[in-house]
């Protein structure tokens, strides 16, 4: 039987960085994959990640896939593709099926990787060719770049489906609406803002009745739901889509920690393994880390990786206690900083009604995904001063601080923990160089002029769709609703590389329209 | 559709053109991409047909869990073709129930 | 709340929704679920040795909460209390050929 020092299951974000953190300490690895690329989910995650320098943050997924490979590859990590583990047995003994054959293999240590997979609603139609999960949708448009289809009605309004509605516009396709059974939107609020300001409705305290057509899906039916979750009869409305996507949450893939005997606990309606701050279970040198071991980010998922890695390293002899220590608290203290804030796994479930700052947190954009115009100036990031000043329309405590370092002029403080809402300083001078607007992966600032005489204004929009306006077009301002507000002229079009795909769009509008105009349209108002 | 061109993403690499059948018909797909890409880039929905209910069935999670996709690919029932890498001249048939392996 | 086998839980009552199919791979419904259990099988791991539900191909991925949460409602326990279903080898699909083919023994 072939041995390595670690075997890994799962060369995505959690399983790379295990592996990579263990062979840089000089252990042989073997990572194991199911799938013909390695990368897991992250090659699919075209969006900026949040977080801070040591998260990675302000990165795409796709980089940062990219950056662990090269780093596992350095590292001489094997990595296997095509051969999913089918098995984990006693002491450490994985069954992978390589071919025609199933092979043995043995691990001093373990360390189970296996993300996780999507949750799906039943209901009327479901069955049908064009309904799908949101990460298949991913994988057709990002990955496989196909369409998954033209017009399409997201179903649930947490991060993977306001991520994936975002991307699905990206794509080219059109999201007729994003429907959550729940009265309040359950992904990060700066999320729900970049669709809705492009004019997709949201559908709070709604639910699917059916998917309408004989052998694809060509309709939807959605209703609203009481307090009970039951239909309000007389509620219901039609859409017509050829896609319906389901993004109603995550599972742990736990079936080999099972098998292996790992000790779990309940976690909603699945189980989820027990696991020590090394990401050990109950199973001596086995480890779960990543979305096995609990739904997370991917950027949470990398530091596990690199936690456990580092623990086996620890277990078998390659580390010595000092630098094991060390190692470990810096990974900890990382790991700490992101799960933090509003959205942590700690606080799920929990009401928001206001940020650490005590500020309100606004109920608009929990109920229709933008913020009312009247709520923005209570915000610390936004403030009204004469001549050009960012605009930072970040109202949620997320464990995220690009645009401070983006701003070579020090306008942006992310003071104390990194999930403190963006305070622009006023008495500061913004130089109009757009950074922080690139930097945002919330897409939640912009630059805005309030007063460039003649009673217009300029506002400065991050804008990653295609196609880009040409310099002098003529098309529309939307409010943040994505209602239409007044015409718009295009003034610069920028994308410089320091920008990372993130175009930035200046237009002009009337000066009482500056701290409204939020996104422009292609088209002529009537 | 494919999409040919897109803001993050940017162009498509040029990939060579693979000829396939799908039930018969001459289709051009892809290489590197999976069976499934290239049929529903064709405009394909329809996988299979389940073996109860004679139901239709597509593309549901994309990335090989599901099995909902399967199709009869070179004589073989239940291929996965979401994770299945299409190849030159390869057969895809639309899968009838359990999918009677074929001469 | 636990389990108590011997409780009466009542007739099954047919549902306007029984025909809606819940484990995707093997055709089975709600209704044929919802039956299952007022015929005594109280968990997914007994509901699925007489309906097969969670045995297709995808071996429960997509189904096992589903089949779970209709289960805990028609026994009116909290959905978490139930026994799933067992996890044992092959995880993934591998044909019969390949699965005795052992190698590096």
């Amino acid at each position: 039987m072939k041995r390595y020092d670690l075997i890994v299951v799962g060369a995505g974000p959690a399983g790379l960085s295990a592996a990579s953190e263990a062979a840089s300490l000089g252990l042989g690895v073997a990572v194991f994959d199911e799938n013909a690329k390695p990368g897991g989910q992250l090659f699919k995650q075209i969006h900026k990640f949040f977080g801070s320098k040591e998260h990675k943050a302000k990165m795409r997924g796709t980089a940062i896939g990219a950056e662990l490979l090269d780093e596992a590859q350095r590292l001489g990590v094997e990595v296997f593709l095509n051969s999913p583990v089918v098995g984990l047995y006693d002491n450490r003994e994985v069954l992978v099926r390589q071919g025609d054959a199933v092979q043995h293999y043995k691990g001093d240590g373990v360390i189970v990787a296996t993300g996780a997979n999507e949750n799906i609603l039943a209901f009327e139609g479901w069955t049908l060719p064009g309904v799908m999960g949101a990460g298949a949708a991913q994988t057709m448009m990002n990955i496989n770049r196909v369409m998954p289809g033209k017009n399409i009605l997201m179903l649930g309004s947490g991060n993977v489906g306001l991520v994936v509605g975002f991307q699905l516009l990206q794509a080219g396709s059109k999201l007729a609406a994003v429907v959550d059974a729940a009265p309040y939107i359950g992904g990060y609020g700066v999320h729900a803002a970049k669709i809705a300001r492009t004019g997709v409705p949201f559908f709070l305290s709604h639910t699917i009745v059916k998917a309408e057509g004989i052998d694809r899906v060509t309709g939807a039916v959605i209703a609203q739901v009481d307090e009970k979750w039951n239909v309000i009869p007389g509620t219901e409305k039609s859409f017509e889509v050829d896609t319906i996507c389901v993004a109603v949450g995550l599972s742990s893939s736990v079936e080999l920690l099972k098998m292996a005997g790992c000790e779990m606990k309940k976690d909603g309606l699945g189980v989820i393994p027990i696991i020590d701050d090394d990401g050990e279970t109950s199973v001596w040198g086995v480890f779960a880390a990543g979305d096995v071991s609990g739904i997370e980010e991917a950027s949470a998922a990398m530091i596990e990786g690199r936690l456990s890695g580092l623990a086996a390293a620890g277990k078998l002899g390659f580390v010595g206690p000092e630098a094991l220590k060390n190692r470990k608290e810096e990974l900890l203290s990382a790991l700490e900083g992101l799960r933090d804030g509003m959205f942590a796994p700690k606080n799920r479930g929990k009401s928001q009604d206001s940020t650490s700052e005590g500020l309100p947190v606004s109920k608009c954009l929990l109920a229709n995904g933008f913020l009312d115009d009247s709520e923005t100036f209570s915000y610390p990031g936004v403030k009204s001063v004469p001549g050009l000043h960012p605009v930072i329309e970040c109202t949620q405590n997320i464990p995220c601080n690009p645009c401070q370092d983006a701003c070579p002029k020090g306008c942006i403080k992310v003071e104390g923990k990194i999930i403190a809402l963006p305070v622009f300083d006023e008495k500061s001078k913004c130089s109009g160089c757009g950074l922080c607007v690139a930097s945002c992966s919330g897409q939640a600032i912009f630059l805005v002029n309030e007063d460039l005489g003649d009673g217009k204004a300029a506002v400065t929009i991050p804008y990653e769709l295609l196609p880009l306006p040409a310099k002098g077009a003529v098309g529309t301002a939307l409010g943040r609703s994505g209602a239409p507000l007044c015409p718009a002229v295009v003034t610069e079009v920028k994308l410089i590389g320091a920008f990372d795909h993130t175009a930035l769009m200046t237009f002009t509008v009337p000066s009482k329209f500056a701290m409204t105009a939020r996104f422009w349209k292609n088209e002529v108002p009537a | 559709m494919r999409i040919k061109s897109h803001p993050i993403l940017g162009e498509v690499k040029p990939a060579k053109s693979l000829t396939f059948t799908f039930d018969g018909q001459q289709m051009l797909g892809l290489e590197g991409e999976p069976i499934a890409a290239a049929l529903r880039a064709a405009g394909v929905m329809i996988h299979r047909y389940t073996k109860k209910r004679k139901d239709p069935r597509g593309l549901f999670c994309a990335i090989g869990r599901c099995t909902d996709c399967v199709m009869i690919v070179n004589g073989r029932p239940n291929v996965r073709t979401c994770v299945t890498p299409l190849e030159e001249g390869m057969i895809v048939k639309t899968q009838y129930g359990a999918g009677e392996a074929s001469k | 709340m636990t389990l108590e086998r011997n409780r009466d839980f009542g007739d099954y009552v047919p549902a306007p929704d029984d025909d809606l199919v819940i484990c995707r791979c093997e055709e089975v419904t709600k209704g044929e679920i919802r039956q299952a259990v007022r015929d005594g099988m109280f968990n997914v791991h007994e509901v699925r040795r007489l309906l097969r539900c969670g045995m297709g191909l995808c071996q429960g991925r997509t189904c096992a909460k589903l089949v779970k949460a209709i289960i805990a409602r028609e026994l009116n326990l909290p959905a978490p209390s139930l026994l799933d279903a067992t996890a044992r080898a092959p995880m993934r699909p591998v044909e019969m050929k390949v699965f005795a083919n052992e190698k590096g023994l």
